[in-house]
């Protein structure tokens, strides 16, 4: 058999280089890539369709803002997904999670045929964990959430689920929607090769108004009203003494604030 | 195997430069960067010169995103109890086509790197290249990882430490007494206060030099550089001096010293951190300069050894801009004439030559030796600190007249045998 997954992937500033300046975080000249979450879902499409011995792999994303998007899609045909899909519009900068889940469910009607769509569970930059339910919502599709194991057969998908104390295994027909939690697998780093290869892969590019949206329906339904960092004031204490008496009074100092010895 | 007309070895200013002239002209180009994105792993002190290298890349410069233009030139020489301030201010520095720019790396690498891929350059970043593959001599790509990667040249602009240069035997493995550590932070201050304590007017820059005291007598000396919106101040230290003082490897603890002196803790008060970093610097001019090709390569940038410290002037990134310039060119040439053998490439040195790049590293030619002299950071610092706080002492004694004090001191501190030696010498300066 063979299996087609449209993966569904955020791209977003690389957290690790971002600074808080002002409780804000500084974007400028802060690289894009695709989200954490994301990977494993790519990972977890490229496996199913590797063991089913054929079908494609779809990396589709909505360009939120200004992210050179184009750019940072090719990390996912890098890995290996087959085809990249966008939708891009000035009208998409600061989309909420519903003008998103609005513009990839219309995209996966225009692809059209798909027998899984995964996501990850949530994105790194906001983890809303909104947008795959949304999406299974619009589509009427089936879904199951938090999957840490997947498999497909001509019956429909198997997945195990992360529950805090136990774990569920559940079984849905095709297509469905699964978003995907990190323990699912540990997503490959492309090689020199493939991020060759990954230049040629066919790329489709969308407005919202080619899949028959307005730019209504996208503005968002939320504001957000303030995005600040949380303030940790600092303690400013210095010890003094010897370095055994500075360790005492260090160790006492972690004590009293509830931090060792918990 | 799978090829690619060229293969740049580091996404630096001299890789991206080659990178940009290369795809300009339409060849498939790949650039490997190890970092995390172009830049990642640069530093500067920073100032680039840009007048040397306008004329390359035209149009270019116009839109790179530089910090300052540098309007004023200060220097600082550090003696104990005394210190001497030069402020050199001098329209042309940034008037019209200012000839020196402030810059941060993580920015104007990351700007070059797109500017090269809007020409049709693959920049590839995490993606460190293992060897350098080798048929019979001649370089013929690369391997990464698995993969083998096969190319008609080879441009090498790896850094400073020259790795796979130096493992395939391309250049000598880098030797401490030619090499320096900088290390710096990036501290941010608002652009009105950096304006107010460099006298400049908005938008404009200063480049502020240190020599004496900071380094503790060891080659090297401090740097202070006004970006838009913070400051990098820091350190460079010779690695030989570094290695033989007794409280080596605290070398960092040296630039906490030096922003607690009286001298610098006004300019840096306010300021907030933000970034530390530190990189290894190529100081031993023109006699370390290895080959500059070969078949199937080219080396650029630091990795030969261009850079230059000229004590009041520092330079290295228009030099590794200029080279990947001038690399690009050769290669094309090469590619043209069906011949990227050393004897296709053979262009590429000649070019230097007749650049600036090698006629400046040529007219330096004795500097790196003679800036070994610890006096320049000891005495000589101290000395002209102490003759010009003796023209400005009033005690409770009668005055000397202004002449023969200065004379007094002029011939204690200058006039000795030391320092004579040190005036033969420094005449090829």
């Amino acid at each position: 058999m063979s299996v087609d997954v449209i993966v569904c992937v955020k791209t977003n500033p690389d957290l690790q280089m971002i600074r808080i300046k002002d409780r804000q975080p500084v974007l400028e000249a802060i690289p894009y890539k695709v989200g954490d979450l994301e990977k494993n879902a790519l990972e977890a499409a490229m496996q199913l369709r590797d063991a089913a011995g054929g079908g494609t792999v779809t990396a589709l994303t909505v360009a939120e803002g200004d992210r050179k998007v184009k750019e940072t899609i090719k990390e996912a045909l890098a890995m290996g997904a087959d085809e990249a899909a966008i939708v891009s519009d000035p009208a998409l900068v600061g989309a909420d999670p519903a003008a998103v889940a609005q513009a990839l469910a219309a995209a996966v009607k225009k692809i059209g045929t798909y027998d899984l769509l995964l996501f990850g569970e949530g994105s790194t930059d906001n983890y809303t964990g909104q947008v795959g339910a949304r999406v299974a919502e619009l589509l009427g599709l089936p879904q199951i959430g938090y999957a840490r194991k997947i498999s497909v057969t001509t019956d429909g998908v198997q997945c195990e689920r992360s529950m805090d104390d136990m774990i569920e295994t559940l079984a849905a027909p095709l297509p469905a929607v699964v978003t995907v939690v990190s323990e699912i697998n540990e997503p490959r780093i492309p090689s020199l090769m493939n991020i060759m290869k990954a230049g040629k892969k066919p790329l489709q590019e969308w407005t919202p108004a080619d899949l028959g949206l307005d730019a209504a329906a996208l503005a968002p339904q939320r504001q957000i009203v303030s995005n600040l960092a949380e303030e940790q004031d600092r303690k400013h204490i210095l010890f003094e003494g010897t370095a055994a008496e500075q360790a005492d009074a260090f160790v006492n100092a972690l004590l009293n604030e509830g931090v060792l010895g918990r | 195997m799978e090829k690619v007309d060229c293969i740049v070895v580091g996404g630096g200013l001299a890789g991206l430069s080659a990178a940009y002239g290369l795809a300009s002209a339409g060849l498939e180009v790949m650039v490997l960067e190890r970092g995390d994105y172009a830049g990642a792993k640069n530093v500067t002190g920073g100032r680039l010169y840009v007048s040397p290298i306008r004329e390359l890349y035209p149009e270019l410069w116009a839109e790179a995103p530089f910090e300052r233009a540098v309007a004023r030139e200060w220097i600082t020489m550090m003696g104990d109890g005394a210190h001497t301030t030069f402020e050199v201010a001098a329209d042309r520095f940034a008037g019209e086509t200012p000839q020196s720019y402030t810059v941060l790396r993580a920015r104007l690498d990351q700007w070059l790197a797109e500017k090269a891929g809007e020409k049709g350059a693959m920049v590839v970043p995490k993606m460190k290249v293992d060897e350098l593959l080798r048929r019979e001599g001649r370089v013929i790509g690369i391997r990464a990882g698995d993969d083998e990667i096969g190319a008609d040249v080879t441009v090498i602009a790896e850094g400073v430490l020259g790795l796979l240069a130096s493992g395939a035997g391309l250049r000598a493995e880098p030797a401490e007494r030619d090499h320096a550590v900088g290390f710096k932070e990036v501290i941010e201050l608002p652009p009105a206060t950096i304006e107010d304590r460099w006298h400049l007017n908005p938008g404009e820059g200063a480049a502020h030099l240190f020599m004496g005291a900071v380094t503790k007598g060891m080659l090297g000396g401090g740097f202070l550089y006004t970006n838009k919106e913070s400051i990098s101040l820091g350190l460079v230290v010779g690695m030989a001096a570094l290695k033989q003082d007794p409280d080596q490897g605290k070398c960092f603890s040296l630039l906490d010293e030096f922003k607690e002196m009286p001298q610098i803790r006004p300019l840096v008060a306010g300021g907030t951190v933000a970034e530390y970093s530190a990189h290894a610097i190529a100081e031993g001019g023109i006699a370390q300069v290895p080959r500059l090709y070969g078949d199937g390569y080219v080396l650029a940038g630091d990795t030969a050894g261009l850079s230059l410290n000229a004590l009041v002037t520092v330079r290295g990134m228009d030099f590794a801009i200029a080279s990947g310039y001038h690399a690009a060119q050769a290669v094309l040439a090469a590619k043209k004439a069906g011949d990227c053998s050393a004897a296709g490439l053979a262009g590429y040195e000649q070019s230097l030559r007749q650049s600036f790049v090698l006629k400046d590293l040529e007219t330096a030619r004795h500097i790196p030796r003679i800036i070994e002299n610890p006096r320049l950071f000891t005495h000589y610092p101290q000395a002209v600190s102490r003759l010009l706080e003796s023209v400005f002492t009033i005690g409770p004694q009668p005055s000397r007249r202004l002449v023969k004090t200065l004379w007094r001191g002029v011939r204690k501190d200058f006039l000795n045998v030391a320092t004579l030696k040190d005036a033969w010498q420094m005449r090829k300066l």
